[in-house]
């Protein structure tokens, strides 16, 4: 079963090195990384430690990681169905719960290499030209945005498993992408508003809106960088003085992303499994 | 009256012993939307034979390829590969088969030999049959060429040799010849008996009545998702009653041979066209024709005989659609 999903990854990894995608992804993410340490700061010019570099990137990251990792995704499975080499490859003795992971593995693996090689590029530049870099929190942040994508891409493959044509799982990309990316914010400022839950005069917010996080998991990712970076928590403190409730902690936040990870690849592999190819 | 097809194929069709069928699909029912597309279909395709699949466009031939290879989900039904149940023993039913779609895909970034090996991890090939294969089929020096360039032919061929590699106990064909040039529908047809003759058994389903014809041990017809035939081209040539014809070309036609010859039983219908007699007979009835004309003193210049066709047969049990 091992020697199927690795080659299936190895064969995923290999056509997307082939097809240039792998890249153009990490010169983008190095090139962004290195322009928000350079010019990202309308308080200083030149070179930002990286507590800045991160605190600017994990707004970008929230739409790139998401857009690339469902881009990956959603034509993983369908695409294959509609171009036809799926039928040969389910001729073959290779299970279905194999071919699901390895194309998550394989995709993950593109995914994974581009964080890590882009970003590090970029950490490493910074490093040369910043002095006192905490690369630890820089690890915290390459870490937790490999784990988000990683969740995108499970969504991703699950959505070319739901539907039956790629043009319809690009749909559901899409719509996923602004659900969790731009509607979510509104969603939760409507529910603010009408519940009449924020109180201006002390910036308290109600314990349900730190619990939403759980179910969006750029929330999740989120939360998880402004709890382990400081330099990303105390943007949001210079806003608003935030008092978080119990539940709020990096372990829930980690176990979040670990079932968004999970639920979708799960649902993915049962949808695959009773498609007619 | 409502027939009881499970009654039909128990009576009608070759049940061979144990172990001696290497594909066998019982009372396969498979529906799309509300619509039968496959109904209820029985038929055991023996180790060792070369199995014709034909039907009009729509009849259910993919259907039924899907369902044996466990592509898609039936409704009903049993399909045994080599002994093993497709949908309880799937890796096990899958272990010696070789597959050709219709439409023939590959990863296109890829290159041919990075393609090949692909597949052949998961078949256990080793890279030398893969390079000699190529080598074979005349895609030696595009090994390393991205497929996303080759020609349709060139995939067509890259198609069978993923098919064959490994040598396969079953080959499954869909349109083995689609897209072939006369020389590459030669050389298939030529791989096709080759692997035959070392034990593989051929499962092939083509539009080239001439050439399933031309290879085939047996065939099944197949229209609007029944299964309306399964023998020996000869055997169902019989069925239908289609006889062979004999056109005879003499230096000249008397009355004394028209006559000798209309007296032999066994003849269907005779035509005359100055030197020519057109004779529609019985396989036995034809020396006797011959004979007939010889004592009558008629000189044969020139002799043609035509056995029924495939054609003419699955015209017939379809109803003229291809």
């Amino acid at each position: 079963m091992l020697d199927i999903i690795i080659n299936i990854a190895k064969k995923e990894f290999m056509d997307n090195i082939r097809n240039k995608w792998i890249i153009i992804i990490t010169i983008l993410f190095a090139s962004l990384t290195l322009l928000a340490s350079y010019a990202g700061s309308i308080y200083s010019e030149g070179w930002q430690d990286l507590g800045v570099t991160m605190s600017i990137m994990s707004g970008l990251v929230n739409f790139l990681i998401t857009i690339i990792a469902l881009i990956l995704g959603y034509s993983a499975i369908i695409g294959e169905i509609e171009k036809g080499s799926m039928n040969s490859l389910l001729s073959l003795p290779a299970k279905r719960l194999e071919i699901v992971l390895g194309k998550f593995f394989g995709l993950g693996m593109v995914l994974t290499s581009t964080i890590l090689i882009g970003f590090g590029i970029a950490g490493i530049i910074i490093g040369f030209n910043v002095p006192d870099v905490k690369y630890d929190e820089y690890l915290i942040f390459i870490g937790a945005t490999i784990l988000v994508g990683l969740v995108f891409l499970s969504i991703g493959i699950f959505l070319s498993c739901l539907f039956r044509k790629r043009s319809t799982a690009m749909g559901g990309a899409i719509f996923v992408f602004f659900l969790f990316t731009i509607i979510w914010q509104f969603i939760v400022f409507a529910l603010l508003i009408i519940t009449s839950s924020f109180n201006i005069e002390n910036a308290a917010l109600p314990d349900w809106y730190f619990a939403l996080n759980f179910f969006n998991p750029l929330g999740a990712y989120g939360s998880l960088l402004s709890l382990n970076i400081p330099s990303i928590a105390a943007q949001q403190t210079e806003l608003i003085a935030v008092e978080y409730p119990s539940f709020f902690n990096t372990t829930n936040m980690l176990i979040t992303l670990i079932l968004w990870l999970f639920i979708p690849l799960i649902l993915a592999y049962w949808r695959f499994k009773n498609k007619d190819i | 009256m409502k027939i009881n097809r499970k009654k039909i194929f128990a009576l009608n069709d070759t049940v061979y012993p144990n172990g001696t069928s290497a594909i066998t699909v019982k009372y396969l029912t498979k529906t799309y939307n509300g619509k039968k597309a496959v109904d209820n279909i029985s038929f055991s395709v023996k180790k060792g034979e070369i199995f014709g699949f034909l039907g009009p466009n729509g009849a259910g031939k993919t259907t039924t390829i899907k369902s044996i290879l466990g592509l898609i989900k039936i409704d009903s039904g049993e399909i045994k590969i080599n002994g093993f149940d497709i949908r309880k023993s799937e890796k096990n039913a899958k272990k010696n088969i070789g597959y050709l779609p219709e439409k023939v895909a590959f990863y296109d970034n890829l290159t041919a030999l990075q393609n090949l090996l692909f597949y052949a991890k998961i078949k256990n090939v080793s890279k030398e049959e893969c390079l000699s294969l190529l080598e074979e089929f005349g895609l030696g020096d595009s090994t390393n060429k991205k497929v996303g360039k080759f020609s349709k032919g060139m995939v067509q061929r890259l198609g069978m040799i993923r098919a064959i590699m490994g040598k396969p106990h079953i080959l499954i064909l869909d349109e083995p010849s689609s897209g072939l040039d006369p020389k590459g529908v030669l050389q298939i047809r030529n791989k096709i008996k080759e692997l035959n003759r070392n034990g593989s058994t051929v499962f092939i389903s083509s539009h080239i009545l001439s050439e399933i014809q031309k290879i085939c041990d047996r065939v099944g017809i197949i229209n609007k998702g029944v299964l309306v035939a399964k023998d020996t081209v000869e055997t169902l040539s019989k069925k239908l009653n289609l006889k062979p014809q004999m056109i005879i070309e003499l230096d000249k036609i008397s009355d004394k041979i028209t006559k000798s010859i209309s007296d032999i039983k066994g003849i269907d219908r005779i035509e005359v066209k100055e030197k020519t007699i057109n004779v529609i007979c019985d396989s036995e009835t034809k020396a006797k024709v011959i004979l007939a004309i010889a004592k009558a003193g008629g000189n044969i210049l020139n002799l043609q005989t035509h056995e029924p066709s495939l054609e003419e047969v699955f015209m017939r049990y379809t109803g003229g659609d291809i």
